[in-house]
């Protein structure tokens, strides 16, 4: 069945424990300054704090509630579509949705191109620009542990249970009753959002005040081209056979061989 | 038949090679296209390293996960996320230990719920927990002629700093300490323990005055020396600030005195002086930069002095500073403090220690009430040495009975008898409390001398404390002759006027600033 991570945005006390755990487990580099930086500087980044080699960034917004302020922490990666664009761009098909849940990169058999990255609705993913031979770089939803029945790296160091693992329909069952029961604002993000998502959020602040795109449509975005792309394959064979007949129409007085 | 039979012979290599390539690269293309799943393995990442209480099944629990949080602004600690091994020993110890982390309902507000008492620093095993570095300020003021640098040192940190130079634990180098300090540039140094005889003075009084009801605030009086301990009634127990005594710590007491007695006394500007202070401690750089601790500069009517302690340096940061000058610590001298505010008692001493500021104010108390001199049975309060986290005891002082008190230091223990107190149950008169367990001389800001610390270790400091205080010859707070002369030159009397402007200061409530847990919904929790 299908894995996924609701993320309880009140919950979190900003620890950055997950984005460590990302770092030790898919061995990513620590940017010689990246520690200077803060969760109130990535928020201000116009990629959301997300880089090559950060994969997952810790935002800090201080928002006003009720008259007053207060601070939520919103963890920012993949959020792994049920149906991604991505994925559905990538004509080497080096970008996959694994039945586990996580949307996975195989760099081997990526050929550079980037139209994930011009597909992607949140703008998540990231190129190694510097790099002889670059590659994609994005949250994997560290798929060797979540195939093993292990949680994600991040999920499982999260103290305060912010970040919790499950079944995606359990876990959309949960994040309805915390929301009825704490008075959050009544929407799971990620359970429609193009299509849904394998990361959910759910929070006590309006998600459009914590640079969530809540503008995206519902329905999935290989959806609207899927119509035609679907007959690629078709009209490929078709026109292979097409092609073939008239060879063999033509070259019927000689050796098919020749 | 013939015909075929023929032309499967004439296979020609051309032809063979059109075959085998385009069969090829259909199938390239195939392969390529995505026809057949990606496994796992075959994603990026995933190639390094999660301890291993995280690699279990995910159904299973995870006693101990992630870490505690600690807000970048934070005035006393810092982290280095590149060490963080994410072994979640600094949530143990703030949640079991300090009972502060997992005290408080989430969400948080606007503040990230801390004592800087810096325990955690001491359970980090990689080191990537550290206090704040201020040692660039204190550099920056030395380096300028025109400022006279004045630093205290804490009554714990001469018994701690020899460990950063591989000497024993608990090797008393308050002579080497003075004289590196001199080395470094140090004008003036001064003994914090001159400031704990002071404290016991006005502390002293204050519950005497509490006792006899001339001053109307309630019992138990708790001290108020330990900057975290005070943030954590701030925070958890605001309906009990009235019982904290209103005297300021020894480190906030001796920061306007060097702006104004000593500067008096020294014909110096106030505003060349700058105030350094020596501390075992990481709450103290917090409580340094409280808005309140700018008494001097009120007292002097003069908003341009600074304020009163204006760096706070741990220990650690001391043995750094000496180790960068490469100054042979083992081979200096032992000098002596500078006079005016550097001669403590045996009394002011143990206040590095759990149990000390109890026993130092015993023995005043007894003197205040009785006027006689305490009797050598108050030299050696053994009900209250130790390292056990709550200790009772009565003391009978002659015309005030006999009177309870009580010496706790770990705030988890703290908490319990607060919440006590809060159930009405208070036989006390007096209770100190030291946030970190032992008290100062296991302060966050002390050597990392074993990891997680250990009774062993405190033990063997603490011992080293009361042979100070053994050896001493003057073991009371009010024998002190510089404590009797500053009252004769300077505040007259313990709570005078211009004692309560100097010395004295009053609290906060902090609850507004997060939601605090009830004690029926953490008193089930493991």
């Amino acid at each position: 069945m299908a894995k996924a991570v609701l993320v309880d945005i009140p919950k979190c006390v900003g620890c950055g424990g997950c984005s460590v755990a990302c770092k030790l487990w898919n061995e990513l580099d620590w940017d010689p300054y990246g520690n200077m930086k803060t969760p109130k500087d990535t928020a201000e980044e116009p990629n959301n704090g997300l880089w090559p080699e950060e994969w997952t960034s810790i935002n800090q917004y201080d928002l006003d509630k009720d008259g007053e302020t207060v601070r939520r922490y919103v963890k920012t990666q993949c959020l792994h579509c049920e149906d991604p664009a991505c994925a559905s761009a990538c004509f080497s098909k080096a970008i996959q949705k694994l039945p586990e849940g996580p949307v996975v990169y195989n760099q081997d058999l990526c050929v550079g191109c980037r139209y994930c990255m011009l597909a992607c609705p949140f703008d998540m993913l990231r190129y190694e620009w510097q790099k002889a031979i670059p590659g994609i770089r994005k949250c994997q939803m560290c798929p060797t542990r979540v195939a093993n029945n292990m949680e994600p790296a991040c999920t499982s160091v999260c103290p305060t249970g912010a970040l919790k693992f499950g079944e995606r329909d359990e876990l959309l069952a949960e994040a309805k009753a915390i929301i009825k029961e704490n008075g959050y604002i009544d929407k799971v993000f990620g359970e429609e959002e193009v299509g849904g998502t394998s990361w959910l959020y759910i929070s006590d602040t309006p998600f459009e005040e914590m640079r969530f795109r809540t503008d995206v449509t519902t329905r999935p975005l290989p959806s609207y081209t899927d119509k035609y792309m679907k007959a690629t394959p078709i009209v490929g064979v078709g026109w292979a056979a097409v092609l073939a007949g008239l060879y063999v129409y033509n070259n019927k007085d000689k050796d098919p061989l020749d | 038949m013939e015909q075929k039979k023929k032309k499967g012979k004439n296979l020609s290599r051309r032809s063979f090679l059109k075959l085998a390539g385009g069969t090829g690269l259909a199938g390239a293309t195939l392969g390529l296209t995505g026809c057949g799943q990606m496994e796992p393995e075959e994603a990026i990442g995933g190639e390094g390293w999660m301890p291993a209480q995280y690699n279990i099944p995910a159904s299973w629990p995870t006693q101990v996960r992630g870490r505690v949080p600690i807000d970048p602004d934070n005035p006393a600690i810092v982290r280095d996320d590149r060490k963080c091994v994410l072994c979640g020993q600094c949530i143990e110890v703030c949640k079991e230990v300090q009972s502060v982390y997992g005290f408080y309902e989430l969400p948080i507000k606007d503040e990230i719920v801390c004592i800087n008492c810096g325990q955690c620093i001491h359970w980090c095993p990689s080191g990537a927990i550290t206090e704040k570095n201020d040692i660039d300020k204190v550099l920056e003021a030395l380096s300028d002629p025109e400022m006279t640098v004045v630093v205290q040192t804490a009554p714990a940190t001469r018994i701690g700093l020899g460990e950063e130079f591989g000497m024993p634990v608990g090797t008393n180098v308050q002579g080497k300490q003075i004289a590196a300090l001199r080395r470094l540039g140090f004008d003036v140094v001064f003994d914090t323990n001159f400031t704990a005889d002071l404290t016991i003075m006005e502390e002293g009084t204050e519950l005497v005055q509490r006792i006899t009801g001339e001053l109307d605030h309630p019992l138990p009086q708790f001290t108020s020396c330990c900057p975290g301990w005070v943030k954590f009634v701030e925070y958890f127990y605001p309906d009990l600030i009235p019982n904290l005594s209103s005297a300021k710590s020894p480190q906030q007491m001796l920061g306007p005195l060097v702006k104004t007695y000593y500067a008096e006394k020294k014909n110096l500007d106030p505003k060349k002086i700058f105030s350094v202070s020596i501390m075992p401690c990481t709450a103290k750089k917090f409580e340094c930069q409280r808005p309140e601790m700018v008494d001097a500069s009120k007292f002097l009517n003069d908003p341009q002095v600074s304020q009163d302690v204006d760096v706070v340096l741990t220990t650690r940061e001391l043995a750094f500073m000496i180790k960068q000058a490469s100054i042979d610590f083992h081979s200096l001298p032992d000098e002596e403090y500078d006079q005016l505010m550097g001669l403590g008692t045996g009394a002011g001493a143990i206040f590095g220690t759990t149990g000390g500021v109890m026993e130092a104010a015993v023995r005043s108390a007894y003197y205040l009430v009785t006027g006689e001199q305490p009797p050598e049975a108050l030299w050696s309060l053994t009900p209250v040495r130790g390292m056990e986290g709550v200790k009772e005891a009565t003391v009978t002082i002659p015309g005030a009975g006999d009177i309870k008190i009580a010496v706790i230091s770990g705030l988890e223990n703290a908490r319990k008898v607060m919440d006590g107190i809060r159930d009405g149950h208070a036989p006390w008169a007096f209770i100190e409390v030291m946030a970190c367990p032992g008290g100062c001389q296991y302060g966050g800001g002390q050597p990392r001398s074993s990891t997680p610390p250990s009774d062993k270790v405190r033990n063997t400091r603490t011992a080293s404390l009361y042979k100070i205080d053994a050896n001493a010859k003057l073991r009371n707070s009010h024998d002190n002759p510089e404590i009797k002369q500053i009252y004769e030159d300077f505040l007259t009397v313990p709570m005078s006027e211009k004692a309560e402007e100097l010395l004295h200061t009053g609290y906060v409530s902090r609850a507004e600033e997060f939601d605090a847990k009830k004690p029926e919904d953490y008193l089930h929790e493991v």
